[in-house]
């Protein structure tokens, strides 16, 4: 159906058609808001450990939606944390000084350990709803989502140029203004990137986080990975499929729904006037066209626009007259306390006082609880941190020789890119987790035990990093390099080992970090592994991790997990970190 | 338009900025300046003299570390409301339209609904850029993007302009027809504007722009000399006057950055300036083609077309060598400096070699190689920090690795991070020449 061409002078604005566009908006709205009270009345519920989980295709469509739900909670939460963190991080140098490691060790460390202790503290909290079951689940995944967007804001903030900041400053805008109108859109980029990653390395866990066993306790939510558990757990296969299948419906979705439009819309505030990035040019989005073309959002923002002007009039009588506030008068560095030296030495003062003291307290809790570990535990802790090592090192290895020359071949042809790279965002947001128990089984049937197994699961759970990163790289390479290498008609074998291999090293060694990263995380769920009631596990930090967990064995659980932060963080710091230093200056394209 | 009362005063300021690195550098060393109403001040010297620092000092947009800024006598305590800036890069949020940048000033300033359209119009119409009102800063050019700067600043009325190279981003033309605009806005009454300070490069611009001009020396920041250019509004460029005053300034920034040598201490160790050998080379073959192989310092910096600070380094670096000489602002090519341009390659090489070696810092860091081989690069950059506080080290590293690369001295081994020396025995023979 058309809408009547009737001018839009003529119609008064409350009787023009509705489009088609409107209808799926409001569709849309409509699921929100369902989904949302149907989530609110979920977390508000008498607590229930273990749900029952119905195994039927329709029930599915309502746990995807509660996962889905407590996904875009954390990432709302990562994002506040996300302000809040670069902000402070980048106004005071003693709060960055604090900070900037705090950040880089709690980007490194197995957060999964911590399931344990923030379920039991939560379950304290909140003794008879679903509340902290649920608040734990979506803290579980924030603690995901929330790092490397705080250092995307922090390394925004950073580089604005001072020019910009002196013109709000002599605007006389306040820190408040200048935050929503300067600092937020300058990193706004960013932000919708790294929320992308996010979002993504969100699910990860989500088996894990809705359904685990604490201390021979089922505990389990309503959800996609609690849904794929049990399917597991019974070995149903149709079961198994849907889940997949519904996982990644809600990746794509995501991604068309939210990320897509908000690629598009954010390249607005883009800083530098240079031609837009490579995946957001051209590229455009069928809901941001939907937003814009729907009559009801603009009707809306009529209507916000009308209401701040009648609020303006109606303020008209009490504002200060023009001329009166302009000669002599100072816009007083004190009415903005953050401009005040004094007033941001005791906030400072104040935010590393609290973070002291919590680091002090978490420390003792430690030492107390690793305190009760006696030698032979130790032994072995320290032999099962030796395998899992060999296992991250074997796993990048593997993830290396299949990503560096795929990540050489899609980045150097954009054909190739542009072809494979939705299909790769989505295979890679998928929680790798969710398929290691049929991994597993394929592995049993070739007759392979899990303690060489779980080295393929690893590799799942590391590979991306390795491929995107290279891929970046190579597509980032100066089109003048390659005609050169054209020109000087280097052999293909010559032109892999003087432009693309160098080329691709500094990107290679970031990939290997995070991968490796993922590695340990992984390892925890890798080693450890429950597939159609019978359990499966072999020696290995991971493995202790989880099994301390499942029986409530704290001290070896505390143990297991800052031995994995220890070698985790030295290693970043020894090895990675020297690595990519040299690579970079030798390597790096940017002189 | 007569100076009238002080507006504006910086008294005895000093400031310091730490470098990543941890060197603390100081921009400003006690220096003081006041302006008066009705007045243009023009700061103008070679960069790294603190002229921007001075500016932003004056704005309130950073602090002292001694000494105080004054507004009607009293201390600025915060961002100067009475102030308005306009930046070299233009500084406008690329998110918002033309319009609203203009109108960024005013809600802090009590300007709200129809007298903050009309504030907005009136500047947008003073700078000409009626009809481009809801334009994104992208979709302008330079010169309508500084327009929009101006607006800006114009919109809220200040007493006070301060403008930190407004014109050092665009095309000579648009700089033009700019500047002339800037001194028709200064004598309209209608925009409330009276008193300008500008930190600028060009001396030309200085004179156009301003009825008085301070003169700034580096090393650290301050104040060389104040010239009064009592020429009358508006200013005719290419008159005699003009070009007198323009050659009165010459000869004092001459004087500030080509200073006569003092021959008191010969064996004082000069830095060696951060240029490039071909630049050096360059300027030589210039002053070939030139008769008598000479011009004024800044004859040759407008025909090379490069900023005279960066020319007067160039020409310091040849004259260090014994290429040239600088009676007055005259680059004078001398014999060596001929005999150098008619070398091959090699000869050339060996000439620079022998010429590094006498001049001190190269002397100095060959002595060290001699006794041990190679020399670890924090060493050498710690020395260059205790010798040179004011020049920031690495850049100086870099300027001596390239010339000891070229004259085959020494060489840099970057992944062991130290300087190694080069067969000394070439580079001892034509030291006994």
């Amino acid at each position: 159906m058309k809408p009547l061409r009737v001018p839009h002078a003529l119609t008064p604005p409350l009787l023009r058609r509705l489009g088609p566009a409107d209808l799926v908006m409001l569709c849309l709205v409509a699921g929100a808001i369902a989904t949302v009270v149907a989530f609110a009345r979920e977390f508000e519920a008498p607590l229930t450990p273990a749900v029952q989980i119905d195994l039927r295709p329709a029930a599915l469509v309502r746990y995807t939606l509660y996962s889905l739900t407590r996904g875009v909670l954390a990432l709302a939460i990562s994002y506040l944390f996300a302000l809040a963190f670069g902000w402070t991080a980048a106004r005071s140098r003693a709060a960055e000084r604090l900070l900037l490691p705090m950040l880089d060790i709690l980007q490194s460390i197995p957060v999964l350990g911590f399931l344990p202790g923030l379920v039991l503290g939560l379950l304290a909290l909140f003794p008879t709803r679903n509340t902290g079951l649920e608040l734990a689940a979506i803290l579980m995944i924030f603690t995901a989502q929330a790092w490397n967007l705080a250092l995307s804001f922090y390394n925004s903030l950073k580089s604005l140029p001072e020019p910009l900041r002196d013109a709000c400053r002599m605007a006389g805008w306040s820190a408040w203004r200048t935050f929503r109108q300067l600092e937020v859109p300058a990193a706004a980029h960013g932000l919708v990137w790294n929320g992308m990653l996010s979002m993504a390395g969100g699910w990860f866990f989500l088996m894990v986080n809705e359904a685990f066993r604490l201390g021979g306790r089922d505990y389990r939510l309503p959800g996609v990975g609690a849904y794929m558990s049990v399917a597991l757990d019974r070995g149903d296969a149709g079961a198994m499929a849907l889940a997949v299948t519904a996982m990644v419906v809600m990746i794509v979705g995501v991604d068309q729904v939210l990320w897509r439009p908000l690629v598009v819309w954010v390249e607005k505030f883009r800083l530098d006037e240079t031609a837009g990035s490579a995946a957001g040019e051209g590229q455009g989005s069928w809901v941001l066209e939907l937003v814009r073309r729907a009559r009801l959002v603009r009707r809306a923002a009529v209507l916000r626009r009308r209401a701040y002007r009648t609020a303006r009039l109606a303020a008209r009588p009490f504002e200060r007259p023009w001329r009166a506030a302009r000669p002599g008068t100072l816009v007083r560095a004190s009415r903005v306390v953050f401009d005040d030296p004094r007033a941001r030495r005791v906030a400072g003062a104040l935010v590393i006082a609290l973070v002291v003291a919590g680091a002090v307290l978490g420390l003792r809790g430690l030492v107390l609880l690793v305190a009760r570990l006696r030698g032979p535990e130790w032994a072995r802790l320290f032999g099962a941190a030796g395998l899992t090592f060999a296992r991250v090192m074997g796993a990048v290895l593997v993830a290396t020789a299949w990503a560096l020359p795929a990540g050489v071949a899609i980045g150097r042809s954009p054909r190739l890119a542009r072809a494979l790279q939705p299909v790769i965002q989505v295979v890679a947001s998928f929680p790798a987790p969710m398929l290691f128990p049929l991994v597993v089984l394929l592995f049993e049937r070739l007759g392979v035990g899990l303690g060489l197994s779980s080295v393929a699961l690893l590799v799942l759970a590391g590979q991306w990093y390795i491929l995107f990163n290279v891929i970046a790289a190579v597509a980032a390479i100066p089109e003048q390099l390659r005609d050169a290498a054209a020109v000087f008609r280097l052999s293909p074998l010559a032109r892999w080992r003087v432009l693309y291999l160098p080329a691709a090293v500094p990107a290679l060694v970031t990939g290997w970090v995070t991968a490796a990263g993922g590695a340990w995380n992984g390892s925890i769920v890798a080693e450890y592994i429950e597939v159609g009631g019978r359990l499966r596990m072999t020696e290995g930090l991971g493995s202790l991790i989880s099994d301390a967990t499942a029986r409530a064995n704290f001290p070896l659980l505390a143990g297991g997990i800052a031995l994995m932060s220890l070698i985790v963080v030295g290693w970043n710091r020894l090895v990675w970190r020297r690595l990519m230093e040299w690579a970079q200056a030798r390597f790096g394209l940017a002189a | 338009m007569t100076p009238g009362a002080v507006l504006l005063e910086a008294r005895h300021v000093t400031q310091r900025f730490r470098l990543p690195n941890g060197q603390v550098l100081e921009a400003l060393r006690d220096v003081s300046l006041a302006v008066r109403e009705h007045e243009v001040v023009a700061l103008v010297g070679p960069s790294g003299c603190g002229k921007s620092t001075l500016l932003r000092l004056l704005a309130g947009l950073a602090r002292p570390a001694e000494g105080e800024v004054l507004y009607r006598g009293r201390p600025l305590d915060g961002v100067l409301a009475a102030a308005a800036m306009v930046f070299q890069s233009f500084a406008l949020l690329p998110w918002l339209t033309v319009e609203e940048n203009v109108a960024m000033g005013l809600e802090a300033r009590g300007v709200h609904g129809a007298a903050r359209r009309d504030a907005v119009a009136r500047a947008i119409n003073l700078v000409g850029l009626d009809g481009f009102e809801q334009a994104y800063p992208k979709e302008l050019s330079g010169g309508m993007k500084q327009r929009v700067g101006f607006a800006r600043a114009l919109a809220v009325a200040p007493e006070i302009l301060l403008m930190d190279e407004p014109f050092g981003a665009l095309d000579p033309l648009t700089a033009e027809n700019l500047r002339s605009q800037v001194v028709d806005l200064w004598r309209d009454p209608a925009t409330g504007v009276n008193t300008l300070v500008v930190v600028t490069h060009s001396v030309e611009e200085a004179v156009f722009l301003a009825g008085r001009i301070v003169v700034f020396g580096s090393n650290p920041g301050h104040v060389r000399e104040e010239l009064v250019n009592p020429l009358p509004y508006p200013r005719q460029e290419r008159s005699p006057e003009f070009d007198d005053m323009v050659d009165r300034l010459h000869a004092i920034l001459t004087a500030t950055l080509l200073p006569e040598p003092t021959p008191a201490a010969p064996q004082r160790l000069i830095p060696f300036p951060r240029v490039h050998v071909s630049e050096v080379t360059g300027l030589l073959d210039h002053l070939l083609t030139r008769p008598d192989g000479k011009g004024p310092v800044f004859e040759l910096a407008e025909d090379l077309g490069v900023d005279y600070d960066r020319m007067s380094a160039v020409v310091r670096a040849a004259e260090q060598l014994g290429w040239v000489i600088t009676p007055g602002e005259i680059v004078q090519l001398t014999p060596a400096g001929r005999e150098l341009m008619a070398m091959d390659d090699a000869a050339r090489k060996d000439t620079t070699r022998a010429r590094l070696a006498r001049q001190p810092l190269f002397g100095r860091l060959l002595g060290m190689l001699k006794e041990e081989g190679a020399v670890e690069d924090e060493e050498v950059l710690a020395d260059l920090t205790i010798y040179f506080p004011f020049i920031p080290a690495h850049s100086l590293f870099e300027t001596i690795v390239e010339w000891g690369r070229y004259a085959e001295l020494l060489d840099h081994d970057a992944d062991a991070g130290r300087l190694v020396l080069l067969g000394w025995e070439g580079a001892a023979e034509p030291r006994e020449e």
